[in-house]
């Protein structure tokens, strides 16, 4: 099972924990202020801000023309902001030229030289740095080994398969030690199994070399899977900026709940904080919990509710009223934790896990039960409920 | 009787098996016919410039073929002839100067078209693929008129100038399809790895097209060398190509000594050609298998 | 109010995906954005105004003036009103039509031959198609000269056969076998491109429906390769019309064709601008009709096909 499709098993982590700073990663903070971008007379970049640790991934996620690609070859230095600001380690470098940055780039086509051999490619860099020539060979050998590319220098670009490719582009990013890695849609042309195997190659040689990394990519799984901190963009902007778990699970706006996965989504009215999150009515009669994004809601201000279907636990009404016994659900429930009653209307084997889905009086819900739940009956009636911090609050746009 | 149930057996074994066979045999013999005939366009597109060779071997002193005997006399004969060295020397001048130029030119406007915007760019684009177009024979003439109009009188550069309306518009092309092959993002990877432009076009821009380059003034050379259209127009009696210089002298002479030239300019072809096919063999296996 | 998105994997989703852009946007040079790019294109844009476009105006402007430089039609009325220059274009133009069929009923077979052979085969038959073009058509006419001759190695195969041999040089038939020859591989290689276009799928798909070898050439092949046989012949026929060397050695005193005419005219009797003008009736003739040509075969090949 890949990671950051079903989370729910997880501990969620909260935000900050796991970006801490690499181990000997000093050099590398990014900072961007303010960054504007026109192209083509269309605004694609509208005002990033964002700060990345020494030895940080981050992944910078969302859909064709959202501005990732722009906002990377910026940081790159093969575009000139319209406004704003590029730091790194303190150092304004917004008007330095790419040539004489230090980012390693890896790009979609990978952009290898197709008349150079695969250690002239990854030597390259040194090359331009005037490393001499039997230098350059022993580091050329050391950054094939360190991609797993041993006894491949002689060969040319046409003769490597993607996946080796990739990881040509990636030593040649490496070997001249950069201060950021900066991966632009870098498994988008490998087939769906060996995007996976190097998407995590990448991801553990990032932890080994401790460079602070930003990945570009449309791929949600892979954001989940690889990243310390997602950032997901729309139309120029970022939309919410956190660890993968608080991405997936607690969504901060529609674009994010919806561009990440599926999601159930809840329209009510705030009911004021609760022990864990925030109460909130659904309908007239049923009151659920979720955890705010952001400032917590006045009460009785309209707001909307987003819940995973991994998150959402289907439970026979009996025993959530007692507390005890037969249960559709994994884990323990108690009377106390609100929950919309339904009616079981479908369920449907999916292989690792089943979907169900219940009729509320507030609409259809949707819940993936793990594998070896029990499954409630069609026509059972049932409670739809989730722990608070699974699920987002916030304000109805 | 036991024979003829042989038999029978016989043939009623055979024909299920005698189906593929016989398919076996008429697709053999399509493909032996369409053989033949790629043959016989092969023969059709080789035989002038065989028989000019083989004619230009014979003892005779008319031209006929089969030669009689074997000779190089007529190779020897040329050396007496100063005219024919002379025009070669014009001939080859001329188109080296051609293939330069236009190459460089090619470079240059290949590279504007590919990668900057600017005023008229498309209405460029569209001449260079009309000047493929346009009849020889009328552009010679509009040259005859212009140069003639500019009051330049008829020089080697006159000649090697009006070539280059030939010639620029395949190196403009060429240099094209080799800039479309780049990926445009090796440019970009090179500079993030620390090269300067110049590093850039060095390393990276300039390899793609250089096996376009090398074609491209190859082609030049023999368009240039072979033209006679436009040099008619453009030449006088003093200055003669040596297609100008042959072209004339078939006029009033059917000796071998012009099949002894025009061998010379096949093996003139025919290096600049196996150039060509090297280089843009070359190109096409980069990143090949070495050892292939 | 509860509404439930649905939203597929994120590989689904996002087009971005699908389609792999280069995704890299061009540097914008912020000084002179069109500045380098003018610079560049300046050699050549001036090869071609003045060597190109200039002449080409002063011949239009000379087609139009008398000896003396004074405005006049004259050339043009002499030229139309004469039925003598009004045969040699037929003329021309009647080998041009010769050519192209010649080249149409060679070069079609010839590139479905090629196209089924292997990248190599294919390779080295490339370069025996285009050799006429890579050497001198002084030499390449010459060649014809010996072959058709009346002492050539073809009528001595009439001979041998007890036959008389048939005049085969300075007459159409010389010409027109002279002008396929070089035309050749500009009628093959729009035919490969077409033919290479073609889905392989289709002719094993349509002998699935019950079509024969024969039906499915003539139904798939030939319709899917108009367009091919449309480049070739609008180029070989315009290209033959205007060829001077070749009709010049090949016709010898008979066939005298339109550029003939442009040349002596010019380089005998120094009336250019009635060279200019038969010219330019060459290029305007020649012009017409492949429009013309081009819009009938349009309308048998059916949009698709040209779509």
């Amino acid at each position: 099972m890949t990671a950051g499709t079903d989370t729910v098993g997880k501990e969620t982590v909260p935000a900050g924990s796991d970006t801490a700073t690499r181990a000997g990663s000093t050099r590398g903070r990014l900072v961007l202020k303010g960054i504007h971008k026109a192209l083509g007379g269309k605004e694609v970049v509208r005002g990033i801000d964002l700060t990345m640790e020494p030895g940080e991934f981050l992944t910078l996620l969302g859909p064709s023309g959202c501005g990732k690609s722009t906002t990377l070859n910026m940081v790159a230095g093969h575009l000139l902001p319209d406004s704003g600001v590029v730091e790194v380690d303190g150092r304004d470098i917004t008007r330095l030229p790419a040539n004489r940055r230090a980012m390693g780039m890896v790009f979609q086509s990978y952009a290898l030289f197709p008349h150079m051999t695969v250690a002239e490619n990854i030597a390259f860099g040194l090359r331009m740095r005037k490393v001499g020539a039997a230098r350059r060979r022993r580091r050329a050998a050391e950054a094939l080994e360190l991609v797993g590319l041993d006894g491949m220098g002689e060969r040319y670009p046409r003769q490597l398969s993607g996946g080796q490719r990739q990881r040509t582009a990636l030593a040649r990013a490496l070997i001249v030690e950069p201060d950021l890695l900066l991966l632009d849609e870098p498994f988008s042309n490998l087939d769906a199994q060996l995007r996976v195997r190097l998407r995590e190659e990448v991801a553990a040689l990032q932890r080994r070399v401790g460079t602070t990394t930003i990945l570009v990519t449309h791929d949600q799984d892979e954001a989940l899977a690889v990243s310390d901190r997602i950032a997901v963009m729309a139309e120029g902007a970022i939309h919410q900026l956190d660890v993968p778990e608080t991405v997936y699970l607690r969504p901060a706006t529609d674009f994010v709940a919806q561009f990440v996965g599926e999601v159930n989504v809840l329209d009510g009215v705030a009911a004021g904080a609760a022990a864990e999150g925030h109460r909130c009515w659904i309908g007239d009669t049923h009151l659920v919990t979720a955890t705010p994004v952001g400032t917590a809601p006045g009460d009785g201000e309209a707001v909307r509710l987003y819940v995973r279907p991994e998150a959402v636990r289907v439970l026979a009404i009996p025993e959530a009223v007692s507390g005890k016994g037969r249960s559709a659900s994994t884990s323990a429930h108690t009377a106390a934790e609100p929950g919309l009653p339904g009616t079981v209307e479908a369920t449907r084997f999916l292989g690792t896990r089943v979907r169900c889905v219940v009729a509320t009086a507030a609409g259809r819900i949707e819940a993936t039960l793990p594998f070896g739940s029990e499954v409630p009956g069609l026509g059972e009636e049932v409670i739809c409920a989730w722990q608070p911090q699974h699920a987002s609050l916030t304000a109805r746009p | 009787m036991t024979t003829a149930t042989e038999t029978e057996t016989a043939t009623a074994a055979s024909k299920p098996a005698g189906k593929p066979i016989a398919a076996g045999a008429g697709g053999r013999a399509r493909r032996l016919l369409g053989a033949a005939f790629a043959a016989l366009v092969g023969l059709f597109l080789l035989a002038p410039v065989l028989v000019t060779i083989a004619s230009s071997l014979t003892t005779t002193s008319y031209v006929t073929f089969p030669p009689k005997g074997l000779t190089l006399h007529w190779y020897a004969e040329l050396l007496n002839r100063p005219e024919f060295l002379d025009s070669f020397l014009l001939s080859i001048g001329v188109a080296a100067g051609a293939a330069v130029v236009s190459t460089a030119l090619g470079l240059a406007a290949g590279l504007a078209i590919h990668r900057y915007p600017f005023p008229g760019k498309s209405v460029l684009d569209r001449l260079f693929s009309s000047a493929f177009a346009v009849p020889t024979i009328v552009l010679g003439i509009g040259l005859l008129q212009w140069y003639a109009q500019l009051g330049m009188a008829s020089s080697p550069l006159t000649l090697l100038l009006a070539h280059l309306v030939l010639t620029v518009p395949y190196t403009v092309r060429l240099v094209l399809a080799g800039l479309a092959g780049l990926d445009r993002s090796a440019e970009l990877a090179a500079a993030g790895l620390g090269a300067k432009a110049p590093q850039v076009f060095w390393h990276v821009t300039l390899p793609a097209v250089r096996g376009p380059l090398i074609a491209g003034a190859f082609f030049a050379l023999i368009t240039s060398f072979d033209d006679l259209t436009i040099a008619l127009f453009v030449v006088t009696t003093d200055m003669q190509t040596l297609p100008v210089r042959i072209f004339n002298y078939l006029q009033y002479n059917y000796d071998p000594t012009v099949t002894a030239v025009g061998t010379v300019m096949v093996l003139f072809a025919a290096v600049a050609v196996v150039i060509i096919e090297r280089v843009v063999g070359v190109a096409h296996l980069f990143g090949a298998d070495p050892e292939h | 109010m509860a509404a439930t998105a649905r939203v597929a994997d994120g590989t689904a989703l996002s087009p971005d995906g699908s389609a792999p852009t280069p995704g890299v946007p061009k540097p914008v040079r912020k000084r002179g954005p069109w500045r380098t790019g003018l610079l560049l294109a300046s050699p050549a844009i001036a090869v071609l105004a003045l060597l190109f476009i200039a002449p080409l105006f002063m011949l239009v402007y000379n087609s139009f003036r008398t000896q003396a430089g004074d405005p006049t039609l004259h050339n043009y009325t002499r030229f139309l009103g004469d039925s003598f220059y009004r045969d040699v274009l037929w003329h021309t133009l009647w080998i041009g039509a010769l050519t192209t069929l010649g080249c149409l009923v060679v070069g079609y077979p010839f590139a479905v031959y090629l196209r089924g052979r292997s990248p190599r085969a294919r390779n080295y038959l490339s370069l025996v198609l285009l050799s006429p073009l890579l050497i001198s058509m002084v030499t390449r006419a010459y060649g014809w000269l010996v072959l058709l001759g009346p002492k050539g190695p073809i009528a001595d195969g009439f001979h041998a056969l007890g036959l008389d041999a048939p005049k085969m040089l300075y007459n159409d038939t010389a010409v027109v076998v002279g002008m396929v020859h070089v035309m050749l591989a500009y009628m093959v290689l729009p035919l490969m491109g077409s033919l290479d276009r073609i889905d392989p799928a289709l002719a094993p798909a349509a002998k699935g429906l019950g079509a024969s070898g024969w039906t499915c050439f003539w139904r798939i092949t030939v319709p899917l390769s108009l367009p091919g046989m449309l480049a070739g012949s609008l180029i070989v026929f315009s290209l033959t019309v205007s060829s001077f060397v070749t009709p010049a050695i090949l016709g010898g005193p008979t066939v005298k064709l339109m550029p003939y005419f442009v040349y002596t005219e010019a380089t005998s009797n120094l009336n250019w601008p009635y060279a200019a003008a038969i010219g330019f009736v060459l290029i305007v003739v020649t012009t017409i009709l492949t429009a013309v040509y081009a819009r009938l075969l349009r309308g048998r090949g059916g949009k698709e096909v040209f779509a």
